[in-house]
């Protein structure tokens, strides 16, 4: 057994267990660490991969969130159904935003995403009959094709979830695509000279990072059973930029590191009352100075058998 | 018919002219040199052969077929390939990393495949590393596959990108001075890799080089470029006695020639 294995046994052992030993609020606070964590594997391969940075991520799981919302409280969808539809849905409006913004890049693309957030932030609070406004959509208690969702079953399904998106991650990024995604990163023009079509691969991005926010979106809105807009604001997109900076650009498992520290760290803080933020700003600082490459990043250069932020994991 | 033709190829760049009415021809299984002074054009040539740049006017057909409006990636897929005078790698990648990023378009298999992982994607993959490991075999670069690029020397960068551009199955291949920087010994290696794989692997070559000695050893005809316009073409020999090009490039003292 190789030790990438173990470390993984370790890390999982506990999170399987926790419905176990822990108390609901540790349970729900496990389960917004995986939603995390799927957001954070499609942000990462969009920004960490392909180079792509985008300011509207949170904006992509409303729309996953209040789709399957939307879909199980006024139109009575099952969950089972309602989740995968969100999916589509935001990819499909993640797709058309990643068709003109392909041939975008840098400050230019952050500023179309940061308008995407607007309009989709707009959108959500100008139609409260539909989305409920600034005043949130509660929802019903879920039931995921006539078995009713409790409190145990939810938790082992987000596991599951997010075991499989950590899954199709890994396998995206090691395959064609992601190697794709790497090389339009680092160069267009060699991109092209590799037969890689540069504006197909960068929309291909846009869609599977939109996937990703879909799933998290639609997740989220199980887990929370209450959404408004503010959840998905410009701070959440900033938020999820730091689970992928921190953890390590361009990893999967740099992705799942992030989202698990950071969405601790915040709690863990809770000691220091209110210098929380300036203690979470310092650590937040001190580990994109001492750590470039992010958590699994330096953590793979010290290990020695890792190459260049890549992890090697399985 | 000839695998590369260009008609009348004119590019610039806000009103300066790089290239001045290019015609030539390339026969399949050619070496061709192509030289000339800093600033010749030779480098604008290539960008406009392999789409990085559009001309202004003039045509440019590869096998038979136009290509002068195509983007560049659809270029590469047609079999042109390239590489890069100042070595383009993914310096943080490993050598077999820089090379399986060729295969992209030969050893395709689809999205869905590629998130479940098993299935086509892992057989289509294991035929990607076949061949990756059989390029960096014949570039004796096997026993460096796992190590990253960034800690190579200059000429072994040199022999990855090779690999790495023939990934892309060329038919042609363009190289964009592929001995620079190399020690002399490496240079004599490199010339005898290049010939050898231009017969073995039946590709056309296209050859930018400052470096004389070696263009006159592999090159069996040369053509001469000159403030971006065609000024000569012929045999190593015939451009050695060419009144014009010896004006123009050989009798330059700044050109280390």
């Amino acid at each position: 057994m190789r030790l990438s294995h173990v470390l993984i046994a370790i890390a999982a052992a506990p999170a399987v267990a926790l419905p176990l030993f822990g108390s609901s609020y540790q349970i729900y606070l496990a389960e917004l660490i995986l939603i995390n964590v799927v957001a954070a594997i499609g942000l990462n391969l969009l920004t960490g991969n392909c180079g792509q940075i985008s300011l509207c991520h949170a904006s992509l799981m409303a729309i996953g969130a209040y789709t399957t919302a939307l879909l199980t409280t006024r139109f009575a969808v099952t969950y089972a159904l309602a989740l995968p539809a969100g999916i589509v849905v935001t990819t499909l409006l993640g797709a058309s935003l990643g068709y003109p913004a392909r041939r975008l890049s840098g400050l230019y693309l952050a500023l179309v995403t940061l308008g995407f957030l607007e309009v989709v932030s707009i959108v959500i609070e100008e139609f409260p009959d539909l989305t409920g406004g600034v005043r949130g959509l509660k929802l019903a208690k879920l039931e995921f094709a006539g078995w009713p969702l409790n409190a145990g079953a939810l938790y082992y399904f987000v596991l599951g979830v997010t075991v499989l998106a950590i899954r199709a991650g890994w396998g995206l990024q090691h395959s064609r695509y992601g190697r794709a995604f790497d090389t339009v990163r680092q160069s267009v023009i060699v991109a092209q000279a590799l037969a890689i079509p540069p504006a197909r691969t960068k929309l291909l991005a846009f869609s599977i990072a939109a996937a990703f926010a879909g799933l998290a979106g639609g997740l989220f809105t199980a887990v929370v059973g209450f959404i408004d807009p503010t959840e998905f604001d410009i701070s959440a997109s900033l938020r999820q930029i730091t689970f992928i900076a921190v953890g390590g650009l361009g990893s999967v498992w740099g992705s799942v590191v992030g989202a698990v520290v950071l969405t601790l760290l915040p709690e863990t803080l809770r000691g220091a009352k209110e210098y929380s933020d300036v203690v979470y700003g310092v650590i937040l600082l001190g580990a994109l100075v001492l750590a470039p490459k992010g958590i699994v990043g330096s953590l793979a250069l010290l290990l020695g058998r890792f190459h260049g932020g890549k992890a090697r994991l399985p | 018919m000839s695998l590369l033709a260009l008609d009348n190829v004119s590019v610039s760049f806000g009103g300066v002219a790089a290239v001045r009415a290019a015609t030539m021809r390339v026969e399949a299984g050619e070496i061709r040199g192509l030289i000339g002074p800093n600033g010749a054009g030779k480098t604008s040539l290539i960008n406009a052969i392999t789409g990085i740049v559009r001309p202004d006017s003039g045509s440019i057909a590869f096998a038979e077929q136009p290509i002068t409006a195509l983007p560049p990636d659809l270029i590469s897929a047609r079999g042109i390939g390239r590489t890069f005078q100042h070595v383009e790698l993914f310096r943080d990648e490993t050598v077999l990393d820089n090379v399986l990023t060729g295969l992209y378009s030969h050893h395709v298999y689809g999205v869905a495949a590629a998130i479940v992982g098993f299935g086509r994607a892992r057989q289509v993959e294991a035929d990607a590393r076949r061949e990756a490991a059989a390029l960096l075999e014949a570039f004796e670069l096997a026993p460096l596959a796992g190590a990253p690029v960034r800690d190579l020397p200059f000429g072994i960068q040199k022999r990855v990108d090779l690999a790495r551009a023939l990934a892309v199955r060329p038919r042609m291949l363009l190289l964009d001075e592929p001995i620079s920087g190399m020690s002399e010994a490496e240079a004599d290696a490199a010339v005898a890799t290049i010939r050898a794989l231009a017969r073995e692997r039946d590709i056309t070559l296209l050859v930018v080089e400052h470096n004389m000695r070696v263009m006159m050893r592999l090159a069996a005809r040369i053509t001469v470029m000159h403030q971006g316009g065609i000024i000569a073409e012929g045999t190593p020999g015939e451009i050695r006695g060419n009144r014009l090009v010896v004006d123009a490039y050989l009798g330059d003292k700044d050109d280390h020639a």
